[in-house]
């Protein structure tokens, strides 16, 4: 959907020409709705290119986690349902597959709260998430690469997974899905609750990965500043609508995106700040 | 204080114990993947124990024919119990599941009964009948045959779960979200899981039925076998088989002195107090993870 | 149109909180009230004494049982055995010349008592582990009633009750025993149709979805579950005596074992965890189901010419709860009393219904 009329950007256009040839990931129009009655998200209209690593931003409840569901299949365990649109990857409606099968195609969801198995070593988590790909020596490369690029997790891989800490879990839930050789790997908040310094080095490792393995990444943040360095556009969703779609650099300079989830331009005069009121909205 | 005829009441305790937990180790299974207590794995052994006897007499066959096909038809019975009445629930709040789990109880062992009831029928697979003396000590050598088979079993399940097949069981039992986001296919492992539940239910059918016929009785085994997992902790495998150990001594031991007071019966009553007790001062057992008793 | 909502304006806050506010509602337990009171004029004496009987005392037991299970929250799978509490300490009063209500009363205090100390496993444990305590204790009561002879009076034996003596009189009709099953069973339906809308409903309700979060904003979740187990063990017990003194006329161990407490589950869930009206359908539906699935297969193998053992028609009842258990999870969990009221809801718009969406 286009953004509306009082943004004070230009608008730009919603599917880049520069992304072609086919996206690798491409929602049209998606509607998902929870418990037959609770709209979550509406029109939303997402492309993915091949290689490209993009952030879809928004606050808390926009309907972010939700969009990654609808395209890993996750909804059915929440009870929700896609009702209109369609999600397609590499070419392919993907509406009718289980999440299984998707994750067979090459989509992973890394999960919001990492969701190690907390009562089997790394070790253990890395070799079930190899079960969807053959043979064993698929799975011992496989973990080879992961401890490649996660050393850290190497040194701890047979510790119990729930004595982890936060980013080591959040290290551990990127290999695990890594061990899938996924085409796309979907992050929901891989920074939540991790120190600043984590989150660089994490998101290093993840750009890391796109740029080395060709891996296309979609991914999901809160923390719109340390998303917005690293992926080359972003998509933002609100109330379960996308309002603006632009590349990177545009959104960390649109004064809208600043003030809205930066944290508002230079210059802050604090005694506004108590009195401070939104002062407009997308969508009201 | 006897000694000797303490040490009979405890060796042979110890060795039915052993037997009690097969039964345990179906119902551990189905806990982990299910989170829920298969109060039905009473019937189901005593279902498996009457295929056997169906296929063996009705059809005509070997004892050693008959059994490995029983149990592969019940492979396929908690494979298709699990389809049509679990997995309907799946997320549903426990007490619903639980009582459906009661409801199979109840409509297997009526079912069972109807069909093949009347009177105690003799399963024999060939152990004689004679006991084995282990010094002055008398032993039941049929407690003895089936502790083997279950002590066998037991190692059989330690090993295949550190395979990979085995991981990505363990995987499912502990978060069933993020194994399906790996791709995990959590409703075959599920349908795998009461699968497995449903032989081991048939070896434990068939060894307890060569011990005290194939009857009613059979089904009874479930608050042994309830007792013996919950004091080992509900998910743990390794918890199920020491449980066991030490259930089938206290009972045996228990009873043996108690029987004489109380005019007999106190076998059960020792498993039910036991059962109790477990769950006032340690609910998650010997081994189980303390999360189990978790908000 | 028949539940015509429109016109309906509540000028008080009495008004506002009414049980039954629309006028059809009225009506309809108006009808219901007088069916039940003239009962005895209406209906034959076989279907008064061994139908609507039994269904009333049962109904309110399963009614008590709803406050523990759908209400509070708690797991009890051992309410045949607070039954039986009840029913023995009721019999052994009146037999020991204690007057009858006293006895009852005194029956259900007894039957309370014996309940907390199942509310003791219920506030260390939660969900399934409670479930499998009540299981278990309801194995102990088993044993304790039928090897301690004081109490059972042997554990074939069978422990005859005295006749009732209401207010001095001595009841021995049917149709007295006919009123005070109802008296009793209207008791505890108002009790419960009361709780929606009292504090202790309400603190009930919090317990049950989050005790943590329910101490927090003071509810003393302790308390409650407290009361919750001894107010339903009292109505378990009450219910027990008027069974027996009642319907059976005589205790024996039997009466209260597993499988009654298994049967009380299974009207519940037929019924519907904490529905009112469900309690109703769910003792009728499990009341009347086995005798009409054994004349139909009866009638069925007569047909087929098959003639069928006295084995396989004595477990046919057994394994039509179970069905029925499994079918009503499967296709209704919440039971008869939810597809009620999803009728009802369907008749508040007719023929609107269009306009509900």
């Amino acid at each position: 959907m286009h953004a509306t009329d009082n943004l004070t950007s230009t608008p730009t256009l919603m599917h880049n020409p520069a992304a072609s040839p086919a996206p690798v990931l491409s929602l049209n129009n998606v509607e998902v709705i929870y418990d037959h009655v609770s709209l979550a998200i509406k029109g939303v209209s997402i492309d993915v290119p091949q290689g490209g690593m993009v952030a879809l931003l928004g606050a808390n409840g926009a309907g972010k986690s939700t969009t990654l569901k609808s395209i890993s299949g996750l909804l059915r365990p929440e009870r929700g349902l896609v009702t209109r649109g369609e999600v397609r990857f590499m070419g392919h409606n993907i509406d009718a597959l289980a999440p299984q099968e998707r994750v067979k195609l090459g989509i992973v969801h890394v999960l919001e709260g990492r969701r190690v198995f907390e009562h089997m070593t790394p070790d253990e988590n890395l070799i079930a998430a190899s079960a969807v790909r053959g043979s064993r020596q698929d799975m011992l490369r496989n973990k080879d690469m992961v401890y490649t690029y996660f050393p850290r997790l190497h040194q701890r891989r047979t510790a119990q997974s729930g004595y982890l800490s936060g980013g080591e879990q959040q290290m551990l839930a990127i290999g695990r899905a890594l061990m899938t050789q996924p085409k796309l790997l979907m992050l929901d908040e891989p920074s939540l609750g991790l120190a600043p310094f984590l989150v660089a080095e994490i998101f290093d490792i993840v750009r890391r990965i796109n740029k080395e393995e060709g891996l296309s990444v979609l991914l999901v943040e809160q923390n719109a500043i340390a998303a917005l360095d690293v992926v080359s556009h972003g998509y933002l969703i609100e109330n379960g609508r996308v309002v603006m779609h632009d590349n990177a650099e545009a959104m960390k300079k649109n004064p809208d995106i600043q003030e809205f989830y930066l944290g508002g331009a230079e210059g802050h005069n604090f005694h506004d700040i108590k009195h401070y009121r939104r002062r407009k909205r997308w969508l009201t | 204080m006897d000694f000797s005829l303490f040490a009979e009441l405890a060796i042979n305790g110890a060795l039915s114990g052993l037997m009690y937990s097969l039964v345990a180790l179906g119902i551990v299974l189905i806990y982990k993947s299910s989170s829920v207590p298969n109060l039905a794995q009473g019937a189901m052994t005593m279902l498996g124990a009457y295929v056997v006897l169906a296929i063996a007499n009705g059809i005509g066959l070997p004892m050693w024919t008959a059994i490995p096909l029983a149990m592969g038809t019940m492979f396929f019975v908690g494979m298709g119990i699990e389809r049509v009445a679990l997995r309907r629930l799946a997320g549903r709040p426990i007490i619903m599941i639980l009582m459906m789990t009661l409801g199979l109880d109840i409509f297997i062992r009526a079912t069972t009964m109807a069909i093949w009831g009347g009177s105690s029928r003799p399963m024999s697979i060939g152990i004689s009948d004679e006991p084995l003396f282990l010094g002055p000590l008398l032993l039941n050598r049929s407690y003895v045959v089936g502790a083997v088979v279950a002590a066998a079993l037991f190692a059989i399940f330690f090993f295949f779960f550190r395979t990979r097949r085995g991981i990505v069981l363990r995987a499912i039992s502990d978060d069933y979200i993020a194994s399906w986001s790996i791709g995990i296919s959590v409703e075959r492992g599920v349908a795998f899981s009461w699968a497995m539940s449903s032989v081991l239910a048939t070896t434990a059918g068939v060894l307890w039925g060569s011990v005290q016929g194939v009857n009613q009785g059979l089904a009874l085994l479930l608050l042994k076998g309830l007792t013996v997992a919950v004091l080992g902790g509900l998910d743990s495998i390794g918890g199920a088989i020491l449980a066991g150990l030490l259930l089938g001594l206290l009972e045996g031991v228990a009873s043996g002195y108690l029987d004489p007071l109380v005019g007999g019966g106190s076998r059960d009553l020792v498993v039910a107090a036991t059962l109790i007790l477990t769950i006032l001062i340690r609910p998650h057992g010997l081994f189980g993870r303390h999360d189990i008793e978790r908000i | 149109m028949l539940f015509r909502q429109s016109g309906i304006f509540h000028t008080s806050y009495a008004d506002a909180r009414a049980l039954f506010p629309l006028p059809a509602d009225r009506w309809m337990i108006g009808l219901l009230l007088a069916f039940a009171i003239t009962a005895p004029l209406t209906m034959s004496s076989l279907v008064l004494s061994t139908h609507l009987l039994p269904w009333l005392v049962w109904t309110a037991a399963v009614l008590g049982l709803n406050l523990i299970l759908g209400w509070a929250g708690q797991f009890h799978f051992g309410y045949a055995a607070i039954m039986g509490i009840g029913a023995y300490t009721a019999v052994h009063g009146a037999r020991n010349g204690i007057p009858w209500e006293i006895a009852v009363v005194l029956g259900g205090v007894m039957a309370a008592v014996i309940g907390i100390v199942f509310a003791f496993a219920a506030l260390r444990v939660k969900g399934l582990y409670l479930a499998l305590s009540t299981l278990a204790l309801q194995f102990v009561m088993d044993w304790v009633i039928s090897h301690v002879p004081a109490i059972s009076g042997g554990s074939q034996a069978t422990l005859q009750a005295p006749a009732m003596r209401l207010l001095g009189q001595a009841v021995t009709s049917e149709t007295g025993l006919y009123y005070v099953a109802l008296g009793w069973c209207l008791l505890v339906t108002v009790f419960m149709l009361n709780l929606r809308r009292s504090a202790l409903g309400r603190a009930l309700v919090a317990v049950r979805e989050k005790d943590f979060a329910a101490a927090v904003i003071g509810v003393h979740s302790l308390y409650y579950k407290l009361v919750a187990f001894a107010t339903s063990s009292f109505i378990g017990g009450v219910s027990g005596a008027i069974l027996i003194f009642t319907f059976y006329r005589a205790a024996t161990p039997e009466q209260f074992a597993v499988n009654v407490s298994i049967e009380l589950l299974a009207m519940v869930i037929v019924g519907g965890l904490g529905s009112i009206i469900g309690s109703y359908f769910g003792a009728a539906f499990i009341l009347l189901m086995p005798g009409l699935m054994n004349s139909l297969i009866g009638w069925l193998a007569q047909l087929a010419g098959a003639s069928l053992g006295v084995e396989t028609l004595a477990h046919i009842p057994h394994a039509v709860y179970g069905a029925l258990i499994i079918v009503f999870l499967l296709v209704e969990p919440m039971g008869l009393g939810k597809m009620y009221t999803n009728l009802r809801n369907y008749l508040l718009v007719w023929p609107f219904g269009y306009a509900r969406k």
